[in-house]
């Protein structure tokens, strides 16, 4: 079993079945159609985007295979296969992390400690048994415009005049087509984007390889259009997905330009007890975070700059190792060797359903260069004899501060933290049980929320508004008058 | 009488651009507090000071009118909204940029650029530090209406109306033609890509500025409609995300053109154009 630190997929507890990118998984004969979440990295150079995607597909493999519309018919060289390591990496070194501070004890010589905390687990992993055989077809006004195998995959481009034949080309060939794909695939066609399906090559998987299971595959685009195309991906979908996007530029931050990209809360200061939570509380903020923004945001999780060659310190604090050179290079930053040409690391997290995100993302290059990390910090009091003045002193503040840190939890996540009672007093976080006296605690509120919907600035507005109306017509009467 | 207890706040805020400062504050509230901006007070105050620094510089040095102080605030406030930046310098260089415009480059007693407009552009350009986030406002209804119904308001003021309509109705026709039509997207991407909030605030507040549009009625008609078409191609052939904002750049200096063939008297601020018989009517 291979040890990687926690990651978001793991604290979200959303490891299901398959997954698929952009495009969607067709499987053959009632197996289960599902894809819940998706991590996708996407280097951007000019006007040709690199794109990986990750592929934990854990069904049968001969019910696998993928549907993603590229703008040209790609060359052989321009289709690779990295090793899955490189999203673990990315992850590791990009997701949320929780720091944990020390108080000094004030009535003692002070000894500050500054750690990461960093949580270990066991990847799940499963073995793929199967493979599928790929059938020729030329018919339904579908053309083959280019036939590949790389490695263990059997790859295919193709053009097609109406989304009918290309459904129905789908469908002679075995393929279960979700109900809604072909409304999907029909603005593509017009649009005259290829379709780039992938199978598992029988002959040549190995289902020892790379571990079990599909290794990413990797293409390369040239296009003026930086984007990717979800909608394809939700014809299948069941409620919201994730997907977690790994870019990187030469220029500076990513971002997208037809959703909001909102930076996640960070630098909140939280309650010590959330240390062996910290997953759920991360699942929890983003959840809450994620309704608050109005479900159709797309959020800012990690921005760093990662030029290797570059000294300066590359998270604060790091939970995984910042990206080698070599990481890079299988991440497709093709620019790495360039002296003088830097590279910048951006992750985004979106959320996205079929009503909240009807189009497909689209993203831009900015030069903004400023780092970014979602981090939360948990500060442990101090320990010892406290009875000096200014150690009676210090447990005043602290029970002050464990008030903010509770009402900051209750804020972020919504949790009931009525419950932990004891935490103010003793640091704890006992829960109360149905026996406890309530009168016991004096009940948290939670800071205001004060961000469920800009009411304010729209009564204020439609107040103006109003009030000019009623004074224009006023003034024209009195002019009759 | 009954006139006596009327108070004519009309005739006190005939000015628009009072209402304008209004709105634009208000949208700059809204981005902070409920949209996730970055609040960056330090470049706001920024734009600010050199916004008013320079209108008052300029001011005093040609017509000693100081009533234009308002423009530069619809300036500064335009810049925050619009113009992200991680240095400060580039902040005043847009701010400096966009009132110097107006001083600076001038044809037939108006300023040529949208002094916004030029800002950012220019910023862009010259700094290469500087950007625009057309994703900034998201796609909600509410904000379509926020920002509609404020916008219809300072344009019923200043009866430019027309401009924002034809330019919405062709940018929008053209666009439903290709994605719902043609393409066979559903109506909500297209209702997504029109309730754009950076795509009406540039249609609301940008391109009614009648200092850089063309007097004539026809010719704002036919300015629109070049504007909506040129936006059209390139931000549905070309990819280009930000091809607003580029647009109107490229179009200002046609403008004098436009006055030249369409003659039609300046605008004027401080002038309650509703009362009035329209100066710019075929």
């Amino acid at each position: 079993m291979k040890k990687i630190s926690l990651s978001i997929l793991f604290l979200l507890g959303i490891v299901l079945s398959s997954s698929a990118f952009c495009g969607f998984y067709v499987a053959k004969a009632g197996a289960e159609l599902f894809n819940n979440k998706s991590e996708v990295i996407l280097v951007r150079n000019g006007e040709y985007a690199t794109i990986t995607m990750s592929n934990d597909f854990t069904g049968n493999i001969k019910d696998f295979a993928m549907v993603i519309p590229v703008p040209n018919v790609l060359q052989r060289q321009d289709i690779a296969i990295v090793d899955r390591s490189i999203f673990a990496s990315l992850d590791a070194y990009s997701a949320p992390r929780l720091v944990e501070y020390y108080d000094p004890n004030p009535c003692y010589v002070p000894r500050p400690v500054m750690e990461a905390l960093e949580v270990e687990d066991d990847m799940v992993e499963k073995d793929f048994v199967s493979n599928v055989a790929l059938r020729e077809a030329k018919k339904h006004k579908v053309t083959i415009e280019a036939k590949y195998n790389v490695e263990e995959y059997e790859i295919l481009i193709l053009s097609a005049k109406e989304s009918d034949g290309l459904k129905t080309w789908l469908i002679e060939n075995g393929y279960k087509i979700p109900a809604k794909a072909e409304k999907v695939l029909e603005p593509y066609i017009k649009n005259k984007l290829k379709f780039f399906v992938v199978k598992v090559n029988l002959k040549t998987h190995k289902p020892g390889s790379s571990e079990g299971f599909l290794r990413p595959l990797q293409i390369k685009v040239k296009s003026d259009k930086f984007m990717l195309p979800i909608r394809l991906g939700m014809a299948n979908a069941k409620g919201e997905q994730d997907m977690i996007v790994y870019a990187f530029s030469k220029k500076g931050r990513i971002e997208c330009t037809n959703y909001r990209t909102v930076n996640m809360p960070t630098n909140r200061k939280i309650p010590t007890f959330v240390k062996p939570n910290f997953g759920n509380f991360y699942s929890d903020l983003f959840k809450n975070t994620h309704s608050r923004e109005g479900r159709d945001a797309v959020f800012l999780e990690y921005a760093w700059d990662v030029t290797p060659s570059w000294g300066g310190v590359k998270c604060d604090p790091c939970v995984g190792n910042p990206p080698y050179f070599v990481d890079l290079t299988k991440a497709g930053v093709s620019w790495v060797n360039q002296r003088g040409s830097s590279v910048h690391f951006t992750r985004l997290h979106v959320r996205y359903s079929l009503s909240k995100f009807p189009e497909d993302l689209f993203f831009q290059e900015t030069p903004n260069r400023q780092s970014f990390q979602a981090r939360y910090v948990i500060t442990h009091p101090a320990t010892g004899d406290l009875s000096c003045s200014e150690g009676r002193n210090y447990s005043k503040k602290l029970k002050t501060r464990r008030r903010k840190e509770i009402s900051e939890l209750a804020s972020l996540t919504q949790w009931d933290v009525n419950e932990f009672y004891d935490y103010i007093p003793n640091g704890t976080d006992k829960i109360k049980s149905v026996s406890e006296d309530e009168n016991d605690t004096s009940p948290i509120s939670p800071f205001n929320d004060n961000k469920q919907s800009p009411q304010i600035p729209l009564i204020i507005t439609l107040t103006l508004l109003i009030i000019f109306i009623l004074n224009s017509i006023a003034l024209r009467l009195s002019k009759k008058v | 009488m009954f006139k006596k207890f009327v108070p004519n706040f009309s005739n006190e805020l005939r000015d628009p651009r009072y209402f304008q400062i209004l709105f634009l504050g208000s949208f700059l509230f809204v981005g902070i507090n409920y949209l996730g901006w970055n609040s960056e007070s330090i470049k706001y105050l920024v734009t600010f000071l050199v916004a008013i620094i320079t209108q008052l510089t300029f001011s005093f040095k040609t017509t000693q009118r100081y009533s234009s102080i308002k423009s530069a605030l619809i300036t500064a406030l335009g810049l925050c909204l619009l113009l992200k930046t991680g240095n400060i310098w580039v902040t005043a260089l847009a701010s400096f940029v966009a009132i110097a415009s107006k001083f600076l480059i001038k044809s037939n007693g108006k300023h040529i650029f949208n002094p916004a407009n030029i800002g950012i552009i220019l910023a862009i350009l010259i700094t290469g530090n500087a950007w625009v986030s057309p994703g900034q406002w998201g796609s909600s209804t509410l904000l379509w209406f926020l920002i509609g119904a404020c916008g219809f308001t300072m344009i019923l003021k200043v009866n430019r109306l027309d401009t924002t309509i034809v330019f919405l109705l062709v940018f929008g026709g053209l666009l439903y033609c290709r994605q719902v039509i043609y393409l066979g997207w559903e109506t909500e991407v297209w209702l997504h890509k029109v309730n754009n909030g950076t795509l009406l605030l540039f249609s609301f507040f940008m391109i009614t500025d009648p200092m850089t549009i063309p007097n004539h009625k026809r010719a704002r008609i036919i300015w629109a409609s070049l504007l909506a078409l040129l936006l059209f191609v390139s931000s549905n052939y070309f990819y280009i995300q930000t091809a607003a904002i580029w647009l109107l750049f490229l179009i200002s200096p046609f403008t004098p053109m436009f006055d030249k063939y369409f003659s039609a008297p300046k605008y004027k601020w401080n002038v309650d154009h509703r009362t009035q018989k329209l100066p710019n009517k075929i």
